[in-house]
């Protein structure tokens, strides 16, 4: 049996060999061509037009340097990139996550160790940005920023309107909940069709929340601590509470990405939950009046917290790393890329835009009040885990439809607790000493 | 060189190449997915062989019993609307029993015409939260936090799905019934109405026997794309909320390519072929009986 399935295995691969070799030849005449496979949102014309500006900037500077560029977002994204895995034929450069998100591709052993390159840049980089990508201390992707998975925007405008004050607690947020109501306005702009929102963008910090950092080290690892302790059931309490005292947007488990943004634009929540990046898009999209009155804050304390007051949830962002087979001049090449998107000339132009960079850079007087006010939070506030960058893929799939289903009332916080400790146990890879 | 060995050979050179094709491209994916669905592959490493473990997995996942309950649904949808419906309105547009019968033609295959993700991405703006249907029932209900609630409900959050499914389908069996009905000569329903036969007689007696072929090639359709079915529904509700929506090949997608489990999901493809097969098999012998009955 074994020798049957590695003959079809040889076979499949042998397949694929047989159709990469159309690839053509990607030196010619001087000129380098690299393949290119990046995340980006094209019908987003904010970030893509951003995206374009680092492009042409590149090129310019690089005329020999030339990219045939396929591009994904989303789910559709990571399909495609795991399907280019298995056939072997991952492009020369490829847009990649530090944790789990991209693991199975980093781990594969297909992706280029950067650190050669990256030797005496290191301290340029914010320390969280070097973190270990690998088991023996790789960096597969230079990250391009450090991003918060949860800032709670506010609309102080509204505040001052409904003679209300950012809640120290969360009971005092559930208490302003039916004020803000009555006059017709969200609570908290927050969608979750995806599933990954509500885990990424608040139930993260909660966990920290609810555990603090030891606990939430030793949950992880399953020593002496575990997902189905009363820590995490607090954590999935609070979003219980927060869905049944309806503070979100209504129908909340059906909008899209996307929805919740466009709710707090128009002026129709309070509140809004969702990562640090969305400065970008807030950025252009809020008009300098409303720019005045919109705030970065974290949740409130929760009962029982343990945590640090005022966490949110970090994660080293995302990057360009290279294709394992590279050398000579393709490798060099596609190094340059990496290091002008991520070093200091891509970083200045990212940071313009919004995004904080991993890139140590001094926040420009000129720059709009938002990157400033989000440069200063990411500084500032204590930081817990991204549960799905530390977690495997499949347990967050677990976790994520538990959350939808105690949403909907289907389930009780200690029911999804338990589900989740129980695949985690059996299956993590956390767990597997 | 005989005339055998030359037939042999011409044989071998003529359809050899298609041959080949097809056993890389068709044979040796199927006999590879049956293979593969005994194992355990992420995808990088060796197949691990774990003989029907998955298969037993599978079945015992509340996750995809859910599924396979929305797919029979789709089934139903499909084989008792879809195709009653296709053909009752071939019928009124073939009888002329309706004025600007090319119209209604048109009007009814239009959404076949429209992309799955355009149908789905249409249908969700209409009943979005932030739609224009809900937003009517806000004022209607002076309610600003309404929602419809069939949505959130893991019995009927299918129902949508299955309305627009029959919406967008419809069109295509009302026009492969219409060629069929097309192909009967008037002159035999010109007798019939000379002879005194009543529309329901003309329906009963001549039409519906001599489509009877047809319907069985429908049904068999039907199934097959029910059960496959994908894109509409992972465009419109990707599975969700929690997997209420989700059918077995978004379950088999979800697993295989997400959570990079190729050998489930191989497992997975092997049960939507072998559902479809028994589904095929017990109309087929519907059919047969049948058609000894009018075919005597």
């Amino acid at each position: 049996m074994k020798k049957l399935l590695t003959l079809l295995v040889v076979l499949f691969f042998l397949g694929n060999t047989l159709f990469a070799t159309g690839q053509k030849e990607a030196t010619k005449g001087g000129k380098i061509t690299l393949s290119m496979y990046t995340y980006q949102d094209l019908s987003d014309p904010v970030t893509t037009k951003n995206w374009k500006v680092l492009l042409n900037k590149f090129k310019s500077e690089h005329p020999n340097i030339e990219f045939s560029i396929e591009y994904g977002f989303n789910e559709p994204y990571h399909n495609k990139l795991q399907a280019m895995l298995v056939a072997d034929q991952l492009p020369d450069i490829i847009f990649l996550w530090p944790g789990k998100r991209t693991g199975k591709v980093t781990g594969s052993g297909k992706i280029k160790d950067l650190r050669p390159w990256l030797k005496g840049h290191e301290k340029e980089f914010a320390s969280i940005a070097m973190a270990p990508q690998g088991k023996n201390g790789e960096i597969y992707e230079l990250p391009e920023a450090v991003t918060a998975t949860h800032v709670m925007y506010t609309n102080t405008k509204f505040l001052k309107q409904l003679g209300l004050s950012f809640p120290k607690t969360h009971a005092e947020l559930l208490a302003q909940g039916a004020k803000i109501r009555a006059q017709n306005l969200i609570p908290i702009a927050m969608t979750n069709k995806s599933q990954w929102q509500m885990q990424s963008c608040l139930l993260s910090t909660l966990t920290e929340r609810a555990g603090g950092m030891e606990w939430f080290k030793k949950a992880i690892k399953g020593e002496g601590a575990s997902f189905a302790d009363p820590e995490f059931v607090n954590a999935l309490s609070v979003i219980d509470q927060l869905s049944k005292n309806q503070m979100f947007s209504p129908g909340i488990n059906q909008l899209d990405y996307g929805q919740a943004l466009t709710q707090f634009v128009n002026e129709k929540a309070v509140y809004y939950i969702d990562g640090g990046w969305r400065v970008n898009s807030l950025k252009q999209e809020l008009t300098t009046a409303q720019k005045k009155y919109v705030v970065l804050n974290t949740y409130p304390d929760i009962p029982n917290q343990k945590g640090q007051s005022g966490s949110t949830s970090m994660v080293a962002g995302t990057g360009y790393g290279m294709n394992a087979k590279l050398t000579g001049a393709k490798a060099d090449a596609a190094w340059q890329w990496i290091w002008f998107y991520s070093g200091p000339e891509g970083s200045k132009i990212r940071q313009a835009n919004g995004a904080i960079t991993a890139y140590k850079l001094p926040v420009p007087q000129n720059a709009d009040i938002l990157v400033k006010e989000l440069t200063k939070f990411v500084s500032e506030r204590p930081a817990g885990y991204v549960l799905d960058a530390v977690m495997d893929a499949e347990g967050i799939g677990v976790l994520q439809t538990g959350v939808q289903e105690m949403m909907l009332g289907r389930k009780t916080p200690k029911q999804v607790a338990d589900e989740y400790e129980a695949w985690v146990a059996k299956n993590d890879s956390n767990r597997k000493h | 060189m005989t005339q055998k060995t030359l037939k042999g050979l011409s044989y071998t050179a003529l359809v050899g190449p298609a041959l080949a094709i097809y056993a890389f491209f068709i044979i040796f994916p199927i006999f590879f997915s049956i293979t593969l669905s005994f194992t355990k592959w992420s995808g990088l490493d060796i197949p691990k062989f774990v003989g029907l473990a998955q298969y037993r997995e599978i079945i015992s996942d509340p996750i995809f019993r859910h599924g396979l309950r929305n797919n029979l649904w789709i089934v139903a949808v499909s084989v008792f609307g879809q195709i009653p419906l296709g053909f009752v309105l071939a019928y009124i547009i073939y009888r002329k029993l309706v004025l600007g019968s090319s119209f209604f033609e048109a009007m009814i295959f239009f959404p076949i015409t429209i992309s799955a993700v355009v149908v789905a991405i249409l249908w969700n703006q209409i009943f979005s939260p932030t739609g224009i249907v809900t937003a009517l029932m806000r004022s209607i209900y002076k309610n600003p936090r309404y929602v419809f609630t069939m949505f959130q409900s893991e019995t009927y959050a299918i129902f949508p799905v299955l309305f627009v499914i029959l919406w967008m389908y419809t069109g295509t069996y009302m026009v492969i019934f219409l060629a069929n009905l097309q192909n009967i000569s008037p002159s035999v329903i010109e007798s019939a109405i000379i002879d005194g036969a009543t529309e329901g007689q003309i329906l009963k007696l001549i039409i519906l026997p001599s489509m009877l072929n047809i319907i069985f090639t429908t049904i068999v359709f039907a199934i097959s794309g029910s059960l496959k079915s994908f894109d509409l529904i992972y465009a419109m509700t990707g599975g969700g909320p929690a997997h209420y929506t989700e059918v077995i090949a978004i379950y088999m997608y979800i697993n295989t390519f997400k959570y990079y489990k190729y050998g489930f999901g191989s497992a997975v493809s092997v049960i939507i072929i072998f559902l479809s097969l028994v589904l095929i098999t017990l109309i087929r012998s519907l059919f047969n009986r049948l058609e000894n009955k009018y075919g005597a």
